[in-house]
C-alpha cells in the first residue's frame, strides 16, 4: 500500500496531538500531555480508487528552548502546520516553520489548522490573518479537536494533496470566532 | 557526511539490572540488551576509490527491552519471559532488516519492530486461550544512532536524560490514564479505584502499541524501567543519579534507591549512553 508521511508541526501546546487523537481515535482529551519526541501514528484513507496509509508524525512542539528538530522532517509527503487561534504567537510562528520544514523537505504540500476555534471568546485572529495565509499559499481551515470541526476536511485534503503531482490550490474554509 | 562520521564515533555502553525486590518472592520482570551489526571492517586496502566502506559499512543497532508480567506470579513471569524471547528471537531471524535498514526506508524498520512485540502477543494468546491469561508490559527503544525508536505496551516507561533535564518519552497506558484522559473520571477517583494499576495495553491482553521517535545527542542517557522504580523513586532523583554516574553505578544506585523507597515490587532498569569512542 501507499504510504505518506504527514508531518504535524507547530508550537508547543497548539493541540497537534489532540487533532491526531479525534482524527484517528474519535477521542479529545482535555488534559495536556507534552509531546517528547515524535508520536506515530497511522490511518488509512481512501484517495479516488487508492487506499493510501498516511503515516502521521506528531512531532514535539517548538519551544522557546527547542527548535524542532530538521531531523525528524525528512522525507515527508506534506504537513500540516497547526496554530492556536487563542495565542496569536503560534500564528505568528508559522511562517519561520515553514522555512524550517522547506529546508528540511522541500516544496511539500502545506495545510494550516488554526486550531480550538470552539474557544471563540478567547480567539484573536482575523480575516486579515487568513488572508495572508492564503496568499503566502497555505491551504487554511478552522478546526477543533474538541468538537471535530474540521479536523476530517484537513486530513482529507492532505490525503488528495500526496497523492497529486501539485498541491490544491490554496484555500480557506475558515470561520473565525469573533 | 558529517552525521555519518558522527554514527560510526558514538558507542552505546548499556546496563541492565533486575531485582524482586522486598516484598514479592518471584521477578515477574524481564530485560534484554542487544546489539546488531552485520557489516565488513575494511582493514587495509590501495583501492583508489574507497567509497566501497559507505556500501559495506552498515549501522549498528542498539536494541533495549524492558518488560513487567501480569496475572501472578508464574503467570507474569512466563509472560514477560515470552515476549522478550519472542522480541529477540524475531529480530536474530529479521536481522536484514537491519542490513537494509536506511532512513527511506525507516517505516517499513518500525513495522518489523512492532512485528517483534506482536509475535510475543500472539505467542502469549495461542498458549492461554482463556481469556485473562497472563500479561505484560513492554517498552523496547532500538538505537540506530542518533534516532532512537521506540514501541511501547503498558507502565513500563522511558526516559532521557538530557543536560540535566529527564523527560518521559512514554506515555502510560492504564485505565487510569484512558478515563481520565477522556474525562471520565477524576485523577482522584483513578487512584481511590486502582485504576492506574489496569493496563489498557498489555502484551498477551488488548494489545495497542504506541510507536514513536527520540533523536537521541551524545552525552544523552536513556533509562527504560518498570513501575517498581517508579513508584518509589521520584523524577529528580532519577535525573540526580543518572546525571552523576556512569551506566553502571546508575543502574544499581537506582535499584538500590527503589528497594530503600520501599521496594514493594519487582524493579527492573535499563541505563544507556551514547558516549563519543
Amino acid at each position: 500500500m501507499i504510504q505518506k508521511k504527514v508531518c504535524m508541526v507547530g508550537v508547543f501546546g497548539t493541540g497537534k496531538t489532540s487533532l491526531v487523537q479525534r482524527y484517528v481515535h474519535s477521542l479529545f482529551s482535555s488534559k495536556y500531555h507534552s509531546t517528547v519526541g515524535v508520536k506515530i501514528d497511522r490511518k488509512q484513507v481512501r484517495v479516488g480508487e487508492t487506499d493510501v496509509n498516511l503515516l502521521l508524525w506528531d512531532v514535539e512542539g517548538r519551544t522557546a528552548e527547542q527548535e524542532i528538530p530538521a531531523s525528524y522532517l525528512r522525507g515527508a509527503h506534506a504537513v500540516l502546520f497547526v496554530a492556536d487561534g487563542t495565542r496569536r504567537e503560534t500564528f505568528d510562528q508559522l511562517f519561520e516553520l515553514r522555512e524550517l520544514t522547506r529546508s528540511a523537505a522541500g516544496d511539500i504540500p502545506s495545510i494550516v489548522a488554526l486550531n480550538k476555534v470552539d474557544l471563540t471568546d478567547q480567539w484573536t485572529l482575523t480575516a486579515a490573518d487568513t488572508a495572508k495565509l492564503i496568499a503566502a499559499g497555505f491551504h487554511t481551515l478552522t478546526t477543533s479537536a474538541k468538537t471535530g470541526e474540521g479536523v476530517e476536511d484537513a486530513f482529507r485534503w492532505i490525503g488528495v494533496a500526496t497523492m497529486k503531482d501539485a498541491a490544491p490550490a490554496a484555500q480557506a474554509q475558515v470561520r473565525h470566532g469573533n | 557526511m558529517e552525521t555519518e562520521t558522527l554514527a560510526r564515533s558514538v558507542r552505546i555502553d548499556a546496563v541492565g539490572l533486575s531485582h524482586a525486590g522486598k516484598v514479592r518472592s518471584a521477578n515477574e520482570d524481564h530485560f534484554a540488551i542487544m546489539v546488531l551489526h552485520r557489516s565488513i571492517q575494511l582493514r587495509s586496502t590501495n583501492l583508489q576509490d574507497t567509497t566501497i566502506l559507505d556500501r559495506l559499512r552498515r549501522p549498528e543497532v542498539n536494541i533495549l527491552v524492558v518488560a513487567d508480567g501480569v496475572g501472578g506470579a508464574i503467570g507474569g513471569k512466563l509472560a514477560s519471559g515470552v515476549a522478550v524471547r519472542s522480541v529477540v528471537e524475531y529480530l536474530a531471524e529479521a536481522v536484514g532488516c537491519v542490513q537494509d535498514f536506511d532512513v527511506d526506508r525507516e517505516q517499513t524498520f518500525l513495522d518489523h519492530l512492532s512485528r517483534a512485540v506482536e509475535r510475543g502477543h500472539d505467542r502469549l494468546k495461542a498458549m492461554f486461550q482463556a481469556h485473562g491469561g497472563p500479561a505484560t508490559t513492554l517498552t523496547m527503544v532500538t538505537v540506530v544512532w542518533p534516532r532512537a525508536y521506540v514501541v511501547h505496551v503498558g507502565d513500563s516507561r522511558g526516559y532521557y536524560l538530557r543536560n540535566g533535564t529527564l523527560k518521559q518519552f512514554t506515555r502510560d497506558q492504564t485505565m487510569g490514564d484512558y478515563l481520565v484522559d477522556i474525562g471520565a473520571v477524576t485523577e482522584q477517583h483513578a487512584q481511590k479505584a486502582g485504576l492506574y494499576n489496569v493496563l489498557s495495553s498489555a502484551v498477551g491482553g488488548d494489545l495497542v502499541p504506541s510507536v514513536g521517535v527520540v533523536d537521541l545527542m551524545e552525552g544523552d542517557t536513556l533509562l527504560l524501567c518498570s513501575d517498581g522504580l517508579t513508584k518509589h523513586v521520584a523524577d529528580e532523583r532519577i535525573a540526580q543519579v543518572l546525571g552523576t554516574n556512569d551506566p553502571e553505578t546508575a543502574a544499581q544506585s537506582l535499584i538500590d534507591a527503589a528497594l530503600e523507597g520501599g521496594g514493594s515490587d519487582n524493579v527492573t532498569v535499563v541505563v544507556a549512553r551514547g558516549n563519543a569512542e
